[in-house]
C-alpha cells in the first residue's frame, strides 16, 4: 500500500478489546485452511481500538477515518453481488491530519448479530470490522474478521424420531432416534429394530448429510456433503434383532441448522440410515434433524451420561429432564414441556410419514414407483456407491 | 471393507491372507507402541484402530481368524497396560471412552471401547456396573457370527477379573452399591446377556452359506463352541452365586436360551457344559428343571449322553459324599426324579433310538447302584420300565451284536457285577423277562456270564426255588431253544460251555440234606430236558452229588431215623438218572456211574443195601453185555466191573457167586485172545481179595480158583497167541500175578511153576525184534526180577524161585 501515493501510508492496526483473553473459534477459510478468530455472541458489544502507525515526525493528510462493523453473505458464483445484512459505522476522525501513533477507540454496543459465521461450499457468511481512511483518490482499508456464534435455546418440543419403514416382504425395520433436535455436542442415541429380514444385509451405517441450498427459485443450487459415515452394524441381523445407535456429534465439523439466512441460503442436516446388502445394493432412509448451538457448560459426569445413554438406548422415546442444575437456568420452561412429552406414545415425526408409518408403507425394490412417500425405505444403487 | 462373504479361501490362500494380515498388525502395533512411548495417545489410538481394522475381514477361516485375533488382542494388551499406567499416575484422559467411539468402523470401535472400558473399570471400580452394561449392549452392533463371537469373547476375556462379585444383600444402600460398582447380579446379567448373544451368533453360523458345506460348517462350529461355553465357565467362577441365585436366575435363563435356540449342536454342547461347570450341589437341587429342559431339546440331540453325563456325575458325587461320611439329604429322591424324567424324555421323543433308551436305563441302574446300593427294587424298577418299553416297541430277539443288544447286555450285566451274587437277581422280578428279549446267542453269553460270576464268587445256590430260578435264567445252556441255530455247534465250544455248566452244578448245595435232595430233584428236572447231547455233561454231577448226599445221610444216621429210606430213595433217584443216560444210547458213562453207585451203596449199610447194589451191578453187566461191543472198551469195562466187585463186600454168596462167575465167564468170552488172557488173569483177584457176606467181610482166598484162573490165562497166552511179542508180554504180566499171589501166601502156587515161566521168558526174550515195545517188555521183566531179588533177601516167600 505504501507504494501508492506519497510516502508510506499509515499502518493500521485493529485490536479488539480483550482479544487475547477472548475465546477463539476456528473457521475454515475458502482455501481450506483453518484460522482462529475471536468469538462474539449475538447482542455482545464489539469494541476496540485502531492504532495508526506512522513514521515518527511525519503526518498524514486524509478526508476522514471511519470504522464499520459489517455482516456479509457472499455467494461464490455471484461474487459481484455481496449482501450486507448488517452495516454499522462510526466516524473516527474528520478530514485532517493523522498524527503518529494516534489511537482511536470505537464501540458498537449490544450489536444484534442474527446469523452465525459460516463457510460453506457455495456460500460464506462473515463478520468484519473495517477501518477505512479516505483520500482524495483512494481509500485505505484494513479489515479484521471475527466470528459469531448464535446460541439457541432449548427447543420447545424435542420429540424422538420413530418410524417403521420397509420394502414389502423383504425388509421391515423400525428405527428410533432419541430426539429430533440435537445440539452440536449432543449424542444421537437410538436403536433399529428388525421386524422382517429377507435380504442378506452386509452392514448398516448412519450418515450425517449436510445440504446447503443457495439461491432461490430456478436458480436454486443444492450442495450435499456427507459429513460423517458411521458404521453401526456389521453382518446380517435376523428378525427380532435390535441394534443400538450412538453417535457423538462432537467428533464432526457441524454447524447449527440454518434456514433461509437473509433469504440467501439454508443449511440443513439429515440423518441417513443406509443398509447395504451383499450385492452392494443400498437401502436408505433420510430424516432431517435440527442442529442447534448450545451454550458451553460443564458436562455431567461420565457415569451419569453413560447411564442416560444406556436408558435412552433401551427406550429412545424416554425424555429426560435434566439433572444438571446449570442447564435448568437456561431451559426451565422447556423442561416442563419435555416432561409432558414423556407420555406421548406415538411421537410426531415429520407430519406425513408419522401417519403413514402405521401402515408400514413400502416401495418396491425396483424403487421406480414410490408408494408412500417419506415412509418408504429407498433403494439406491448409485448414490454414494 | 469385507467383500467376499462367508466362504473362506482355499488353505494356501488362507496362509497368505493370514500372513499379510499379521504383517499389518505387527507394523501398526510397532507404530502404536512408538506413539505411546512418546506420549502421543491420539496417534497411538489411530494405529490401534488400523490394526483392529484387520479383524473386519471375511476372508479367513475360523482357525485363521482365531490366530489373527490372538495376535491383535495381544497387541491391545500394550494399549491397556499403557492406559492403566497413565490413569493411575493421574494423567486421566477425559472423554477417552467417548473419543474411541468416533471411529467410523464398528469392529475396531468396539474393540477399542472394550479396551478403554476395561481401563475405566480398573482405575475406578465404581463404574463397573454402568460400563459393563454399556459394553455388552453396544456389542450388538456386530451381527456377523464369526466377528461377533470373537468380539464378545474379547469382552468376556477382558472382564474376567473385574466382574463384581459382591452379594447383593437386601436393603443395601444405593451408596454402598455404587461404591462397589455393582453386585454379583450385575455380573450375572452381563454374562447371561453376552451368552445369549453369542449363542445366537453361533447358531446362526449353521444357516449361512451353501447346504453342501454343512459338514465343514458344523466342524467349524464345533471348533468355536468353547467361545460360547466360556460364558458358563465365567458364571461358575462367580463365588457369590449361591444356590438360590442359581435356581432362580442363572439356570432358568441359561436353559431358556438353550431350549429356545432350537439347534442340536448348541443344545448338546451347552447342556453338557452346564453339567460340567457348575457344582454337584447345584445340580442336585435343579434336577427337575434341568431334566425337563432335556425333554424339550431338538429331536436329533443326543439326550442320552447328556443324561448319562449328569447321572454319572451325581452318582460319583453322592458316593464320594457318602465315603466322606456326608449325608445326602434323604428327601431328595434322586432316583425317582431321574426315573420319572427319563421316562418323560423317552415319551416325548418318539424318534429316540432304542439303544439310547437302553443306555439311559443303564445309567439309571448305575445311579441306583451307586447311590442306593441297598435298594434292589430301584434296579428292578428300571428293568421293569425297560421291559415295558420293549413291549411297547414290539422288540424281540434282540441280537447281541446290535447296538440295542450291546446296551441291553450291559444293562443286564450291571446287577451281576455289582452284587457279585447271582442270588440277588432273584429279587429282580423283571430280570428274566428282560433277558428273554435277547436272541439265543445273547442269552447264552449272558448265562455263561452269570455262571462265571457264581463260580468266581463261589456263590452257593442253597434252596430249590433259587435253583429253579437260576436254572431258568440260564436255560439257554440247559435246554434246546426255539430260536437256536439249526446247525450243530462247534463241538469244542459246546463241550466247554457244558463243562462250565457242569462246574456250576456243584454250587447247588444246601446245608440241609432234605433240601439238598429237593435241589437235586429240581436240577434233575431242568437238566433232564437237555437232550442227548447235554446230559452226558450235566447229569453226572447230579449223580455224584446224590451219592455224596447219601453219605451225608449215613453220617447223620443218629439224628435222622428215616435215613435208610432216604438213602434208598436217593439211589432210586440215581438209578433213574443214570437210566436216562442209558436211554440216550450211552453205555460207558452209565456203566461207570452204576459201578460208582454200587461202590457207594456198599459203603452205606442201609436195609435194602444188597438188593440195590445187586441191581446196580446187574445194570452195569447188562450194559456191558448189550451196549459195549468194541473189544478194547469191553476189556476196560470188564476190568472195571471186576475191580468194583472186588471192592464190594455187601453181597451174600447167592449174589456174589453169579457175579463172580459171570465176570470170569465174560472174561473168557472176550474176542481177542490176549484180552482173554489178561481179563482172566485179572479175574483171579476176585477169588482172592473179593469179599462177601459169607466170608464175613474177609477175603475169600480161594486158592484153587485163583490158580485155575492163572493157569487158564497162561494157557491162552502160550497156546493161542501167535504174536511172540504179545506172548512174552502176557507171560511177564502173568508172572507178576503169580508172584503176587505167591507173596500173599497162596500155597498152590509152586516155585517150579514160576521158575518155569521165568525160564520161558528168558528164552523168548532175546528172540524178539528189537524195538520200543520189546524194550519195554524187557524192562518190565528186569524190574520184576529185581523185585524178586530184593524181596528174597529179606523175606522167604520167594525162597525157591530162581531168577
Amino acid at each position: 500500500m505504501s507504494f501508492f501515493g506519497f510516502g508510506a501510508g499509515p499502518d493500521i492496526e485493529i485490536t479488539l478489546d480483550g482479544e487475547d483473553s477472548r475465546k477463539k473459534a476456528v473457521v475454515r477459510t475458502e482455501g481450506g485452511k483453518q484460522e482462529a478468530y475471536p468469538l462474539y455472541l449475538d447482542g455482545e458489544t464489539v469494541s476496540g481500538e485502531v492504532k495508526m502507525n506512522l513514521r515518527k515526525g511525519s503526518k498524514y493528510e486524509h478526508l476522514g477515518v471511519k470504522v464499520e462493523l459489517l455482516g456479509q453473505i457472499e455467494v461464490y458464483y455471484d461474487r459481484g453481488n455481496q449482501d450486507c445484512f448488517l452495516t454499522l459505522h462510526r466516524e473516527l476522525a474528520r478530514p485532517g491530519d493523522l498524527l503518529p501513533n494516534q489511537i482511536f477507540k470505537f464501540e458498537f454496543p449490544n450489536v444484534e448479530k442474527p446469523y452465525e459465521t459460516y463457510t460453506g461450499a457455495n456460500v460464506k457468511l462473515r463478520y468484519i470490522i473495517r477501518v477505512s481512511i479516505s483520500k482524495r483518490l483512494s481509500l485505505i482499508v484494513k479489515e479484521k474478521e471475527f466470528v459469531v456464534q448464535t446460541l439457541a435455546q432449548y427447543p420447545d418440543v424435542n420429540n424422538s424420531i420413530k418410524m417403521e419403514v420397509g420394502i414389502e416382504d423383504c425388509l421391515h425395520i423400525e428405527f428410533e432416534y432419541n430426539r429430533s433436535k440435537y445440539h452440536l455436542k449432543d449424542v444421537i442415541v437410538g436403536k433399529i429394530y428388525f421386524l422382517l429380514v429377507r435380504i442378506k444385509i452386509k452392514h448398516m451405517e448412519l450418515a450425517i448429510i449436510k445440504r446447503e441450498t443457495t439461491g432461490t427459485g430456478p436458480n436454486t443450487v443444492n450442495e450435499n456433503e456427507t459429513i460423517a459415515k458411521f458404521e453401526i452394524m456389521d453382518g446380517a441381523p435376523v428378525k427380532g434383532e435390535s441394534i443400538p445407535i450412538r453417535v457423538f456429534l462432537s467428533g464432526y465439523d457441524l454447524t447449527p441448522t440454518m434456514r433461509d439466512v437473509n433469504k440467501k441460503f439454508s443449511v440443513r442436516y439429515y440423518l441417513n440410515l443406509v443398509l447395504v446388502d451383499e450385492e452392494e445394493r443400498r437401502y436408505f432412509k433420510q430424516q432431517e434433524i435440527i442442529l442447534w448451538r448450545k451454550m458451553d457448560r460443564s458436562r455431567k459426569t461420565f457415569q451419569a451420561e453413560l447411564q442416560q445413554q444406556y436408558k435412552e438406548m433401551q427406550n429412545p422415546n424416554i425424555q429426560f429432564s435434566s439433572a444438571d442444575p446449570s442447564e435448568d437456568a437456561l431451559s426451565a420452561e422447556n423442561d416442563e414441556s419435555n416432561l409432558t412429552n414423556t407420555d406421548e406414545t406415538s411421537p410426531i415425526t415429520n407430519g406425513k410419514s408419522g401417519l403413514e408409518s402405521e401402515s408400514s408403507a413400502a416401495i418396491d425394490i425396483t424403487d421406480e414407483e414410490l408408494v408412500n412417500g417419506a415412509a418408504a425405505l429407498q433403494l439406491d444403487d448409485d448414490v454414494e456407491g | 471393507m469385507p467383500t467376499t462373504p462367508q466362504l473362506g479361501s482355499p488353505p494356501d490362500e488362507q496362509d497368505k491372507l493370514l500372513d499379510e494380515a499379521l504383517g499389518i498388525v505387527k507394523m501398526q502395533a510397532f507404530q502404536m507402541k512408538r506413539c505411546l512411548d512418546k506420549g502421543r495417545l491420539m496417534d497411538g489410538l489411530k494405529h490401534a484402530s488400523t490394526l483392529l481394522g484387520e479383524l473386519r475381514t471375511s476372508m479367513l477361516s475360523p482357525k485363521s481368524y482365531y490366530e489373527l485375533y490372538m495376535a491383535v488382542t495381544d497387541e491391545l494388551r500394550h494399549l491397556e497396560i499403557y492406559l492403566v499406567d497413565e490413569f493411575q499416575k493421574g494423567r486421566q484422559v477425559s472423554d477417552l471412552y467417548e473419543m474411541v467411539q468416533y471411529a467410523g468402523s464398528i469392529v475396531p470401535r468396539l474393540y477399542l471401547l472394550i479396551t478403554v472400558g476395561l481401563v475405566y473399570i480398573k482405575t475406578k471400580p465404581s463404574l463397573s456396573r454402568d460400563v459393563l452394561k454399556d459394553m455388552v449392549e453396544m456389542c450388538r452392533g456386530v451381527q456377523h457370527p464369526l466377528r461377533g463371537l470373537f468380539l464378545r469373547n474379547y469382552l468376556l476375556q477382558c472382564t474376567r477379573n473385574i466382574l463384581p462379585d459382591v452379594a447383593d444383600t437386601e436393603g443395601s444402600l444405593e451408596s454402598e452399591e455404587s461404591s462397589t460398582g455393582g453386585t454379583v447380579q450385575d455380573s450375572i446379567d452381563f454374562v447371561l446377556m453376552n451368552f445369549a448373544e453369542m449363542n445366537k451368533l453361533w447358531v446362526r453360523m449353521q444357516h449361512q452359506g451353501h447346504s453342501r458345506d454343512r459338514e465343514r460348517r458344523e466342524k467349524e462350529r464345533q471348533d468355536l463352541r468353547i467361545l460360547v461355553g466360556t460364558n458358563l465357565v465365567r458364571l461358575s467362577q462367580l463365588e457369590c452365586i449361591d444356590l438360590e441365585k442359581y435356581i432362580k436366575t442363572v439356570l432358568p435363563s441359561i436353559l431358556e436360551q438353550v431350549v429356545s435356540c432350537r439347534d442340536a449342536i448348541a443344545q448338546e454342547y451347552l447342556m453338557e457344559c452346564i453339567i460340567q461347570v457348575f457344582p454337584d450341589e447345584f445340580h442336585l437341587s435343579t434336577l427337575h428343571s434341568f431334566l425337563r429342559a432335556c425333554a424339550e431339546l431338538q429331536p436329533n440331540v443326543n439326550v442320552k449322553n447328556i443324561i448319562i453325563a449328569l447321572i454319572d456325575r451325581l452318582a460319583a458325587f453322592t458316593q464320594r459324599t457318602k465315603d466322606e461320611g456326608g449325608v445326602i439329604s434323604t428327601d431328595l429322591q434322586l432316583f425317582d426324579i431321574f426315573s420319572d424324567q427319563v421316562a418323560l424324555i423317552i415319551m416325548s421323543k418318539p424318534d429316540i433310538p432304542s439303544e439310547d433308551i437302553v443306555a439311559l436305563q443303564v445309567s439309571l441302574i448305575n445311579l441306583a447302584n451307586k447311590c442306593y446300593p441297598d435298594k434292589v427294587h430301584y434296579v428292578d424298577k428300571v428293568l421293569g420300565k425297560t421291559t415295558e418299553i420293549f413291549n411297547k416297541f414290539n422288540l424281540e430277539r434282540i441280537g447281541q451284536i446290535t447296538p440295542v443288544g450291546k446296551e441291553l447286555m450291559k444293562l443286564l450285566k450291571i446287577p451281576v457285577d455289582n452284587y457279585d451274587n447271582v442270588l440277588t437277581l432273584l429279587k429282580l422280578e423283571n430280570y428274566g423277562n428282560l433277558l428273554d428279549f435277547l436272541d439265543y446267542d445273547g442269552r447264552k453269553a449272558l448265562a455263561m456270564y452269570l455262571i462265571n460270576n457264581a463260580l468266581e464268587n463261589e456263590t452257593q445256590i442253597g434252596n430249590p426255588e433259587q435253583v429253579d430260578f437260576m436254572l431258568g435264567l440260564i436255560s439257554s445252556l440247559i435246554q434246546d431253544q426255539a430260536d437256536q441255530p439249526a446247525e450243530t455247534p462247534d463241538p469244542e465250544d459246546f463241550a466247554e460251555e457244558q463243562s462250565l455248566l457242569g462246574r456250576f452244578l456243584h454250587l447247588l448245595v444246601s446245608e440241609d440234606p432234605d433240601e439238598q435232595y429237593l435241589i437235586l430233584n429240581t436240577a434233575r428236572r431242568h437238566l433232564g430236558a437237555g437232550g442227548n447231547k447235554r446230559i452226558p455233561f450235566t447229569l453226572p454231577p447230579v449223580v455224584f452229588a446224590a451219592y455224596q448226599l447219601a453219605f451225608r445221610y449215613y453220617s447223620v444216621k443218629d439224628q435222622d431215623d428215616k435215613w435208610q429210606k432216604k438213602c434208598q430213595k436217593i439211589f432210586q433217584f440215581c438209578h433213574g438218572t443214570i437210566s436216562a443216560l442209558t436211554k440216550a444210547e450211552l453205555a460207558e458213562l452209565p456203566l461207570r456211574l452204576f459201578l460208582q453207585g454200587a461202590l457207594a451203596i456198599s459203603r452205606i449199610p442201609f436195609e435194602n443195601q444188597e438188593t440195590v447194589a445187586y441191581e446196580f451191578m446187574s445194570q452195569a453187566f447188562s450194559l456191558y453185555e448189550d451196549e459195549i461191543s468194541d473189544s478194547k472198551a469191553q476189556l476196560a469195562a470188564i476190568t472195571l466191573i471186576v475191580a468194583t466187585l472186588e471192592q464190594i463186600g455187601c453181597f451174600g454168596e447167592e449174589n456174589h457167586d453169579p457175579l463172580r462167575t459171570n465176570c470170569a465167564l465174560a472174561a473168557s468170552k472176550l474176542l481177542k485172545k490176549p484180552d482173554q488172557s489178561r481179563a482172566v488173569g485179572t479175574c483171579s483177584h476176585l477169588f482172592w481179595s473179593g469179599k462177601s457176606v459169607a466170608s464175613g467181610g474177609e477175603q475169600i482166598k480161594d486158592e484153587k480158583r485163583v490158580l485155575d484162573c492163572l493157569k487158564k490165562g497162561l494157557k491162552i497166552a502160550a497156546n493161542q497167541c501167535m504174536d511172540s511179542m504179545v506172548q512174552v508180554q502176557l507171560f511177564v504180566e502173568l508172572l507178576n500175578h503169580y508172584l503176587y499171589f505167591k507173596k500173599k501166601g497162596n500155597q498152590l502156587i509152586e516155585a517150579s511153576l514160576v521158575n518155569e515161566l521165568v525160564e520161558k521168558i528168558k528164552e523168548e526174550l532175546p528172540n524178539l525184534e528189537n524195538n520200543e515195545e520189546s524194550q519195554q517188555i524187557s524192562k518190565h521183566f528186569t524190574n520184576t526180577v529185581d523185585h524178586v531179588k530184593s524181596v528174597a533177601s529179606i523175606e522167604d516167600h520167594y525162597k525157591d524161585i530162581e531168577v
